[in-house]
């Protein structure tokens, strides 16, 4: 800001925001106020003394479509075409909501009116500060005039709302989503109708400060049906510090693993094969081993034994263990060992087995490996991240690794391998919804019933 | 629009994709390849700030786009990264003979990965004042 265009400014602790306002609109002022504190800001535009506009955050145009979206206001294909304009002010944009109908005009000043009190109630409590006065005007798409007075009676009154909600713990930036696991029937819990809502839009991306904005209800409101929310176990907060580490560490899986596929072995067939299943095996483990760190059940609990993880690990994984092993029999070799797949047996295949036989299993191998680790990962994609933006990102880069295995599958049965991609199992994370063994498999059903893995086990004891 | 913009070259879409994912976040405009001669295209038309480059790469491999990247002088200011799954001495010293400005092992780090990323792009004053001046010569040399 120049400073030939300042009129006055001052300190918070000297002149507090309600005072200043209150003299700027009693002298009919025009220009901008702009009060800071730490890193936050605060820009209103006065016109005579009366407040015309509030200088806007640049992401909240995208949450409320979003909103919009959440509460059935519009479909999906409606919001598409709306979001090329997220990074419109919000006056722009409900503006465009006036024009398609999706608002009223009654509503967009309504929103633009809640805004500023939003903004206000939040300034109101700072202590400390600066503020300065300006003749500079702020560009305003839809201009208002609010009296200061109602508009400062509205932002204290929230303010003494939101000091009352302090106890939930929680705060303007807290995120809250859906909880996966829950199963009930949310009619029968006796909800409100502005704890449906907030319900409706804990998407694991929306502040409680974008929901007020989007319910038009106070940011307290939203802060204690969140906590009710909480209470009753349909929604939970989103911890960004643990998701980005999470993240990390699944990301690490997956450059693990690619970085195991990429290997290009010396020698024919089998050795591919071979490093197929070595990349398969290294990301079934490496999933393994994350979830006994992040696991919901795992965390919050201190420092855990290794073996109380490993067992852990068994319980949960080993119902899925038990389902390979009966459709692909060669897996009785693979048995959790420190909540790790034991596949050394497997990997040692080749110096009792060979050539055509050698391949059969290791092509039955490979398909019970693709189907445990798709298997593991939804488990615990569902169970860790669930549908956060994270979680999101997360089975996009699953489904490229999985399309990259699938690759390396096909390009191995080109070589001369017995099966057809359409006999394995395929498609992303979502495996369950596919049916699992594919029974119409015949390299699967000859399985069932394979003397060749007795013999296997037999020459082994020898 | 002023966003550093990174060239990842990788014939694998998984490393491709964790790369963009993991330098989008650090607010850098991402464009990628997946081997030799497209990678070469996306140097001219875009003219990345930086380049992350896999040494295995179908059509042409890493020590010889980098030695191209540096035998052109409009291109030759822009910091190579090589990325790849060989970690031998051999290998990182072929490396650095074709001109990359590091060399990076797989499987890499994420943290470790943006960390060199941006130690590269931090010299972009320093790199743009000598593109210009790169420019400049080249321009009086075409006069002359």
């Amino acid at each position: 800001m120049q400073q030939h265009g300042r009129i006055l400014d001052g300190d918070l602790e000297t002149l507090g925001l309600q005072a200043t306002l209150k003299m700027l609109a009693l002298s009919g002022k025009t220009g901008t106020l702009i009060v800071t504190s730490g890193q936050e800001t605060l820009s209103l535009y006065l016109q005579k003394g009366q407040i015309a506009a509030l200088q806007e955050q640049s992401s909240s145009s995208a949450d409320l479509i979003e909103m919009i979206r959440l509460l059935g206001r519009m479909d999906r294909q409606v919001a598409a075409r709306f979001r090329s304009m997220a990074d419109q002010p919000s006056a722009v944009l409900l503006d465009a909501f006036v024009q398609y109908r999706i608002i009223s005009e009654a509503e967009m000043l309504q929103r633009l009116e809640f805004r500023i009190i939003q903004a206000l109630s939040r300034a109101l409590r700072w202590q400390q500060g600066h503020f300065e006065f300006h003749r500079n005007v702020l560009s305003c798409e839809i201009p208002l005039a609010l009296n200061v007075d109602h508009v400062l009676l509205e932002s204290l009154r929230q303010a003494d709302e939101w000091d009352e909600a302090l106890e939930t713990g929680l705060n303007r930036t807290t995120v809250a989503r859906w909880m996966p696991e829950f199963d009930g029937d949310v009619r029968r819990l006796g909800l409100e109708k502005d704890q449906i809502n907030v319900l409706c839009l804990a998407n694991g991306q929306l502040t409680v400060q974008a929901i007020a904005y989007g319910l038009l209800i106070s940011e307290a409101h939203v802060a204690l049906a969140m906590a009710h929310l909480l209470e009753l176990g349909l929604i939970e907060v989103v911890d960004e510090a643990l998701e980005a580490e999470l993240e990390r560490n699944l990301i690490r899986v997956l450059t693990t693993s690619q970085h195991e596929l990429s290997k290009q072995p010396q020698g024919g067939a089998d050795q591919r094969l071979l490093v197929l299943i070595k990349a398969l095996a290294t990301c079934t483990n490496g999933l393994l081993n994350h979830h006994g760190q992040y696991a919901r059940e795992l965390r919050g609990r201190g420092a855990m034994h290794p073996r109380q993880i490993a067992r852990y690990l068994e319980e949960s994984f080993g119902p899925l263990l038990g389902q390979v092993q009966a459709r692909w029999p060669i897996f009785e070799t693979v048995a959790f060992t420190q909540g790790q797949l034991d596949c050394q047996e497997i990997l040692a295949l080749n110096t009792l087995v060979k050539g055509e036989q050698l391949q059969d299993f290791y092509w039955d191998v490979v398909d019970g490996l693709y189907w445990l680790m798709k298997q593991i990962c939804t488990t615990i994609v569902r169970d860790e991240i669930g549908n956060s933006r994270s979680g999101r990102q997360f089975l996009d880069l699953w489904r490229t690794f999985l399309h990259e295995i699938d690759e390396e599958i096909a390009r191995n049965q080109g070589r001369g391998g017995p099966g057809n991609a359409a006999q394995r199992p395929g498609g992303g994370p979502g495996g369950s919804r596919d049916d699992p063994f594919r029974e119409s498999n015949p390299r699967m059903r000859q399985a069932e019933s394979d003397p060749r893995v007795a013999q296997v086990r037999e020459r082994r004891r020898m | 629009m002023n966003d550093p913009v990174v060239l990842v070259v990788d014939d694998s879409p998984t490393v491709r994709k964790i790369v963009q994912l993991t330098l989008q976040r650090e607010h850098m405009r991402v464009i990628t390849a997946s081997d030799g001669l497209s990678a070469l295209a996306a140097v001219a038309d875009e003219e990345p700030d930086l380049i992350l480059l896999d040494i295995m790469l179908p059509r042409m491999d890493g020590y010889n786009i980098c030695r191209i990247i540096r035998d052109k002088m409009e291109f030759r200011h822009i910091p190579v990264i090589m990325l790849s799954g060989k970690d031998g001495l051999f290998d990182k010293v072929r490396g650095r003979l074709a001109g990359s400005s590091e060399y990076l092992t797989k499987p890499f780090d994420s943290v470790e990965l943006v960390q060199s990323v941006k130690k590269h792009l931090a010299n972009a004053p320093v790199r743009e004042r000598r593109r210009d001046s790169e420019r400049n010569i080249s321009r009086l040399r075409r006069r002359g």
